[in-house]
């Protein structure tokens, strides 16, 4: 095909401003969105100010509670509501301890948190390994059933977990705060998923050396998962220790509120002790944001697991 | 019909120059190679004419303008990616066309967009394929769109980073031709980046070989063969490489030679080499030849190995610390390995290099 | 290879299990042992499931078609299906279904938009911006009960800092909804901006520049490539935002405790039933509905992801 390339490109008009070592392109040139080409310092200032901006929308209400938790509430409202602390009780941190029992319900959502990560780790490793790893008739059906799991969340399942625990007589016991969260299919889906990515040569590999099963899991499969299984501990311990539902109808004893449920108790008897219970409310949210900023790597990627490849 | 010239141009990125004063014409419609090990700074340059960089310091001009601030959009140049940066969930038709809807100013409308696009797909050999997407191609089909979108928007200049080098070989050596004869037919500026010196010895008009951000050499491919301008051209080009070995400058009443550790090379053309002083002699594998040991100048080898290629052999052998090849056609005198042997080296095709400086004497 | 016990051809019939690692290794013998390893290792989550997922499905079944007898010491009768019927025809239902409905307008769509917001606003190569990264997934940190603490010191209708915003406002029925919503929205915000931010990174460099070169500017390359591109992640946030709603308990016990009226009582809520007003078999009912919902919506997913949402406009 004799394209008369030439002349045709002759046609093409040269667009843009002719010579002059200067052209006065604007140093704010539509890069927005794009990491691909690096920008003018001019640019930068206007994304720092948005990104700022945006700061504190997501921030400010934290910040609100953290101003509810260091003012006197009737002093804070008589006030107008300031921007500001209003007669600080630097106390509230202790009293929610003392008066409010918030040391127990840390105490206890601390041991029903680690029973539940534990048993959700111990089986979800194993029954993903029999996914990954083993050979068994029915596979497909096992396969369904822990689908089906899916569509049976607590919420669901609710009043008769519930009634099933009162007749087992674990009414606020640690067993009845723990009991239905044993497995998971979550947990399943995600570590078989990374048993999956090791090499089948791998494991020819290791039979022919003579490892059993038990070998190839605590030697070869576990450790060549450690970011996933370290990812599927923190979103468990994040779901565990943020549980509301079932702590709240498992369990009709304030001795055995868990932390979340105790923050809707604490300080709401008298408007003058509402600091106490956002107080609470923060110390509650600490060890998550501990999580978040230590571990964050690995939250990241377990939320983003199901989401985005790679 | 544009040319590129960079002039004295520089990048930084912080404390790291990544190109530094690139000082290279290429001319219009000329086909030029930029050759270089990873990391010498030849995709930074390649990108700073597309824009995707910006240029620290030194002009870049584009035929006649100046396009230091030139967004890429206005620069009038189309570039094929290493990955081809298709759009996956457009299909192939859609991809080829999309610089004639990019934007209001260039936009191409109805007949003249599909005329251009069947013309560029049937340059490229995909009109059954303009259906597809690019997740249902091969390698190879994936790359003709690459370029198929390139060339739709008949730009000055195409820019191509390191196309070839997720092919694999038959693939390669094909579309090597196809890319040459692509070339011909435009006649368009072409700037190429490739780390094969296959490659650019294949395809090139001229090369320019860029080594840690400066640019060691500019030249015709045979030129920058057969007069390597300093020991990292000399070493990189040619395949197996040159063979170097370091000696003292002899001038006599026979001659100039270069006397070293293991015998004595008869120089032709000294050029500005200076009795005694320190001197490092390049000769290709091909310029040397197995002596029978009574040549008076030699040098003293033993046979590490010899490989056979079917249509050629080489020898490698120790010549004092170094490591030699020696290219030999197949029916030579057959050479054992561990045998002592005498190499000549052909006088008129040495090549001498400053020891210190790198640069060519001769 | 010709003696490979699961062929290609069975391992694409197993759909997402594939072929077991080392298969071509194990004897007859190995194989049985193999499979009793897998039953032992699967027993204890199987056993999980039947009490805690299985059986409260035929115990509400069973709560749902049985009416308790007006004596402590009677059984329950059975009463049949039509009980069921009853109550997801009621206006109890009806008005759990809207409101867990409203609620999911308010927090689906805000959600994902203010996350995509976020991300675009933090995809790019600035310094310190891992720190605005961090700020902006830190709600992920927070529990329900955490949020909605934190948003009762916003619109608490006595002590609230909006207190007096009228569309913010906790004492009418349209406004409340609305608020309740806003705490889950802002808790979102971590989980959104997490996923948009990691599916924005997944799109190539290169094919921004490509058409960037291209000559699309920032907002036809926004909607035309980045969209598209991570549509599957933005479809991904929908059914998990959708679910969250239908989860939605805490915020409405801590707020609102279900008013003004009924007016913010989700369909969970009312299962909950925090104040005892309904009976177990209306609940277990409200339990079937909610269960039926919960089907609908992962059908729903399966359905769309296997299409793998890409547009080419």
């Amino acid at each position: 095909m004799a394209t008369d390339a030439t002349t045709d490109m002759a046609d093409t008009a040269l667009s843009g401003t002719p010579a002059g070592p200067d052209t006065a392109a604007p140093a704010t040139a539509d890069r927005s969105g794009d990491p691909g080409v690096r920008r003018g310092r001019v640019g930068s200032v206007g994304w720092y100010l948005l990104l700022g901006a945006l700061s504190v929308l997501v921030l400010f209400p934290v910040y609100m509670l953290l101003l509810r938790a260091l003012s006197n509430p009737l002093a804070y409202v008589a006030k107008g509501q300031p921007l500001y602390p209003v007669d600080t009780e630097w106390d509230v941190w202790t009293r929610a301890f003392t008066e409010a029992n918030l040391g127990r319900a840390m105490g206890l959502s601390l041991v029903v948190t680690v029973i539940i990560v534990t048993a959700q780790l111990i089986t979800s490793v194993l029954a993903a390994y029999a996914f990954a790893f083993l050979e068994f008739p029915l596979r497909k059906l096992f396969f369904v059933i822990i689908i089906g799991t899916l569509l049976l969340p607590i919420e669901v399942t609710l009043i008769a977990n519930v009634e099933t625990i009162r007749g087992l007589h674990l009414l606020n016991s640690v067993q009845g705060l723990t009991f239905p969260f044993l497995a998971t299919a979550f947990g399943i889906f995600l570590i078989r998923q990374g048993f999956m990515g090791i090499p089948g040569d791998l494991r020819d590999a290791s039979t022919l050396d003579g490892y059993g099963h038990l070998r190839f899991l605590f030697r070869v499969a576990m450790p060549m998962t450690k970011p996933i299984i370290g990812s599927f501990i923190v979103i468990s311990f994040l779901g565990a220790w943020n549980q509301y539902v079932w702590p709240r109808f498992a369990t009709d004893r304030s001795a055995w509120q868990t932390v979340q449920i105790a923050l809707r108790t604490i300080g709401s008897d008298r408007v003058d002790r509402l600091n106490i219970g956002f107080a609470a409310a923060v110390i509650a949210a600490l060890p998550l944001l501990l999580l978040l900023i230590f571990f964050q790597r690995q939250m990241i990627r377990g939320l983003t697991a199901g989401a985005v490849k790679g | 019909m544009s040319g590129v010239t960079f002039d004295q141009v520089t990048k930084r990125f912080g404390d790291v120059v990544a190109v530094d004063r690139l000082s290279l014409e290429v001319d219009d419609g000329e086909f030029m190679v930029l050759l270089g090990p990873s990391g010498c700074g030849k995709s930074t340059a390649l990108r700073m004419i597309a824009g995707l960089e910006e240029i620290s310091e030194g002009l870049l001009t584009i035929g006649d303008r100046v396009v230091n601030h030139i967004p890429p959009r206005d620069r009038d140049i189309a570039m094929v990616f290493q990955s081809y940066a298709l759009y996956p969930h457009m299909t192939v038709e859609k991809n080829i066309e999309s610089p004639l809807v990019a934007n209001r100013s260039a936009r191409v409308d109805g007949a003249e967009r599909t005329a251009r696009v069947q013309e560029a797909a049937a340059t490229l050999g995909l009109t059954e394929y303009l259906a597809r997407k690019p997740g249902e191609l091969s390698g190879g089909q994936r790359q003709r769109v690459a370029l198929a979108r390139a060339i739709v928007r008949r730009p000055e200049v195409f820019l191509m980073d390191e196309p070839l080098s997720n092919l694999d070989a038959k693939l390669r050596t094909q579309t090597r031709l196809e890319l040459v004869e692509l070339h011909r037919r435009l006649g368009t500026t072409f700037v190429y980046v490739t780390h094969d010196q296959v490659e650019a010895m294949t395809m090139a008009d001229r090369i320019a070989i860029i080594n840690d951000g400066k640019l060691q050499q500019v030249g015709a491919p045979q030129a920058v063969y057969e007069r390597p301008a300093n020991l990292f051209v000399a070493g990189f080009i040619g395949s197996p490489p040159m063979n170097t070995v370091t000696g003292t400058v002899t001038t006599d009443a026979g001659g100039t030679f270069v006397v070293t550790d293991a015998g004595t090379v008869e120089v032709a053309d000294p050029g500005d080499a200076v009795d005694g002083n320190a001197v490092v002699v390049g000769v290709r594998p091909e310029h040397m030849l197995i002596g029978d040991g009574t040549e008076s100048t030699a040098l003293r080898g033993v046979v590490e190995n010899v490989e056979l290629l079917g249509h050629e052999r080489h020898l490698l052998c120790h010549v004092g610390d170094a490591l030699m090849v020696i290219r030999q056609t197949n029916d030579a005198p057959p050479v054992q390995v561990a045998e002592k042997v005498s190499l000549v080296a052909d006088p008129a095709h040495l090549h001498l290099f400053d020891p210190v400086t790198t640069e060519r004497l001769n | 290879m010709t003696d490979l016990p699961v062929t290609e051809a069975e391992a694409e019939d197993l759909g997402p299990i594939t072929a077991p690692l080392g298969s071509r290794l194990r004897t007859t013998g190995q194989r049985t042992k193999d499979a009793v390893l897998a039953y032992l290792f699967l027993l204890p989550a199987l056993v999980v499931f039947t009490v805690f997922a299985y059986y409260p499905l035929y115990r509400l079944f069973w709560f749902a078609t049985h009416r308790a007898s007006r004596f402590r010491n009677r059984p329950s009768s059975y009463v049949g299906f039509g009980q069921i019927r009853d109550t997801l025809t009621s206006e109890d239902f009806r008005s759990g279904l809207i409101h867990s409905g409203t609620f999911m307008l308010y927090t689906v769509p805000l959600g994902i938009g203010l996350g995509v917001l976020l991300a675009m606003a933090a995809h790019r190569r600035l310094k310190g911006i891992k720190i605005f990264q961090t700020i902006f997934s830190s709600t992920v940190a927070s529990s329900v009960a955490v949020a909605s603490v934190i948003f009762f010191t916003l619109v608490n209708p006595e002590v609230g800092y909006f207190k007096d915003v009228p569309w913010l406002s906790l004492n009418k029925p349209g406004s409340a909804m609305f608020a309740v919503s806003l705490s889950s929205v802002w808790q979102n915000l971590g989980l959104t901006f997490i996923v948009v931010l990691a599916a924005l990174q997944a799109v190539p460099d290169e094919l921004n520049e490509a058409a960037m070169l291209d000559g699309f500017g920032a907002v036809r390359r926004f909607f035309r490539i980045t969209v598209p591109l991570i549509s599957p992640a933005l479809l991904f946030l929908a059914v998990v935002l959708v679910i969250h709603a239908l989860q939605a308990y805490a915020q409405i016990e801590l707020l609102t405790g279900g008013g003004p009226g009924t007016s913010t009582e989700t369909l969970l809520y009312k299962i909950a039933d925090p104040k005892g007003i309904r009976s177990i078999d209306v609940r277990a009912a409200l339990s079937i509905g909610l269960f039926v919902l919960t089907g609908v919506v992962a059908a729903v997913q399966y359905s769309l992801l296997s299409r793998r949402v890409h547009y080419g406009d």
